[in-house]
């Protein structure tokens, strides 16, 4: 893989197109959690009593901010990158300057994992405004950190998706058929303590399970089972579909 | 003069589709090299390959003595590519456009400000500096791609179809500054269907076809061996060449009948046109011998698509 400094030349790029759409984005970052908060959180949650002796605002809180960063990373890295494939071909020019088609690729990586990360930021504001904050200051900090991760992740599996796909229907696929399936088999809006036993191994698969778990855990304190394996098979796979999305990306662009 | 581009055995296939058939050719420093050919001759996937985006499939293929591949990111350093298809970053303004990719070859701000208000006035766009790509004609588009080449500096300038779908004024701006920056001792790489676009450009060209080459030369030489100086082109149905080809008989000309048209390629016209007045036919023209007789001789009239 040929990577080096000049990912953030991409990272760059995108930032200055992105100045463009900055209003518009912060405004749909901002309500799509809302939405969630408001109508499960506080609409629901009027009926779900307490949650393990906690509201179940502060439940869904950390579940919705790991998914509103693995959204909006994933969709950056499906539509965003196709266009700049396809239509706009911005890759054609990279790749002729002496930025490679990995660090190109590495960069839009990056950039939708940034793009997580507003999303995830901007809902844990909100969050904070509606009474739920995270259990103590560098606990956020951490959360930060995580976001970027769980971009880094979920936007390298969207890449991989963006490889192979020969229109955009052909997202469709992933979004219906992975991305929002798993928002709710992964432990976002309840717990899976009263799913069958088939179904619970099957949860423990899915990588935004383990992402909400480990949001969960840092958000509210409270030690979650599992939080530590569940971490390091994050990381591995994490490692595994950057490299596997780069090259697949590469095949794609270089002919 | 030295060679800054050497291929020997070049060759590149697409899975069953060989694009390019194993050419050898060589570009010396500072030289306009043109490739010409019909459409799918292999010219663009020649040129990608010399600019390092392409892989070689196989043969040798160097610039300034370093074997091109993709990942020579020295030689894309030295390397100016005015592409073939508009890729200028609609999302970006002019300006923008030409900080952003100047970063790309480690140009820091400071200094891309000032190599791009010399390029604007290069490519006479310093009135769009804040405009969108979308405000833009083509033929400013094609300038502002040129400006984009030149950010680095390069050595070596590569120009795919420079002036597709550009008006006459636009594609004489580009020739003029096409021409400049050779005089400025940059060599240039040229893809071109516009003949008398190699004939002002080009110091040598080869004439490709299905991946291959069939003629190399300079455009004045390649003319007149292969066709001669005139041409003389009688448009006339076919059931008359007997009679008006006997007349003709001794004229030192060869001829071809292609459609409606016979072609007569002299060294001199005179004798032949002399007769042929005798003849007093309707549709008769005596013109020079250009490289598109040259171009139609080598890939054939037919279309090529």
């Amino acid at each position: 893989m040929s990577l080096s400094y000049r990912v953030a030349y991409v990272f760059l790029r995108n930032l200055y197109s992105y100045k463009r759409f900055v209003l518009p984005t912060f405004l749909v970052s901002l309500v799509e959690p809302l939405f969630y908060l408001v109508t499960f959180g506080v609409g629901m949650g009027a009926y779900m009593g307490a949650f393990g002796g906690r509201s179940y605002l502060d439940f869904l809180v950390p579940g919705v901010l790991a998914s509103a960063a693995m959204m909006a990373a994933s969709f950056e890295c499906l539509y965003g990158t196709f266009v700049k494939i396809v239509h706009e071909k911005v890759y054609d020019s990279l790749v002729a300057t002496p930025v490679s088609a990995d660090e190109a690729v590495a960069g839009d990586i990056a950039w939708g994992s940034f793009r997580g990360l507003i999303s995830g930021t901007l809902m844990m504001i909100v969050a904070l405004f509606m009474g739920v904050a995270p259990a103590a200051v560098w606990r956020a900090l951490v959360l930060v950190v995580f976001m970027v991760f769980i971009g880094v992740l979920f936007g390298s599996l969207a890449m991989i998706i963006t490889s192979i796909s020969p229109s955009f229907d052909f997202f469709s696929y992933y979004t219906e058929l992975v991305i929002t399936p798993m928002l709710f088999f992964s432990g976002v809006f309840f717990p899976l303590d009263n799913f069958p036993g088939w179904m619970k191994v099957l949860a423990e698969f899915l990588p935004l399970t383990h992402a909400v778990r480990i949001s969960r855990a840092v958000y509210t304190g409270q030690p979650q089972p599992g939080v530590g394996w569940g971490l390091l098979g994050l990381v591995v796979l994490a490692v595994v579909v950057f490299a596997v999305s780069v090259r697949m990306m590469r095949k794609r662009l270089i002919k | 003069m030295a060679v800054l581009v050497r291929a020997s055995g070049l060759t590149k296939k697409y899975g069953d589709l060989t694009a390019v058939d194993g050419i050898s050719f060589e570009i010396e420093e500072g030289e306009c090299f043109g490739f010409l050919g019909p459409n799918g001759a292999g010219k663009t996937t020649t040129v990608r390959m010399i600019h390092c985006v392409s892989p070689v499939t196989a043969g040798t293929l160097t610039v300034g003595g370093l074997p091109s591949g993709i990942d020579n990111r020295a030689l894309k350093m030295s390397t100016g590519v005015i592409p073939q298809e508009i890729n200028l970053d609609n999302d970006l303004t002019v300006e923008e456009n030409l900080i952003v990719f100047a970063r790309f070859f480690d140009i820091r701000r400071r200094e891309a400000k000032t190599r791009l208000a010399e390029l604007l006035r290069f490519v006479e766009l310093e009135a769009k500096a804040g405009a969108k790509i979308s405000e833009l004609s083509t033929g400013m588009k094609r300038r502002l791609l040129i400006a984009r080449a030149l950010l680095n500096r390069p050595r070596l300038i590569v120009a795919d179809e420079p002036t597709t779908g550009l008006d006459p004024q636009a594609r004489h701006l580009i020739w003029q500054r096409l021409r400049q920056l050779k005089a400025q001792g940059a060599t240039l790489v040229l893809t071109t269907q516009y003949m008398e676009e190699a004939q002002q450009l080009c110091d040598r060209i080869v004439v490709m076809h299905q991946g291959r080459i069939l003629r190399e030369g300079k455009p004045g030489r390649l003319v007149e061996e292969l066709i001669g100086r005139e041409v003389v082109e009688v448009r006339l149905p076919p059931e008359d060449d007997p009679r008006v080809l006997a007349h003709l008989a001794g004229t030192p000309c060869t001829h071809e009948r292609v459609g409606d048209t016979i072609y007569f390629y002299c060294q001199d016209g005179h004798a032949l046109m002399r007769k042929l007045l005798e003849l007093d036919l309707p549709n008769t023209l005596n013109r020079p011998a250009t490289l598109e007789d040259v171009f139609l001789k080598l890939t054939g009239r037919s279309l090529h698509e």
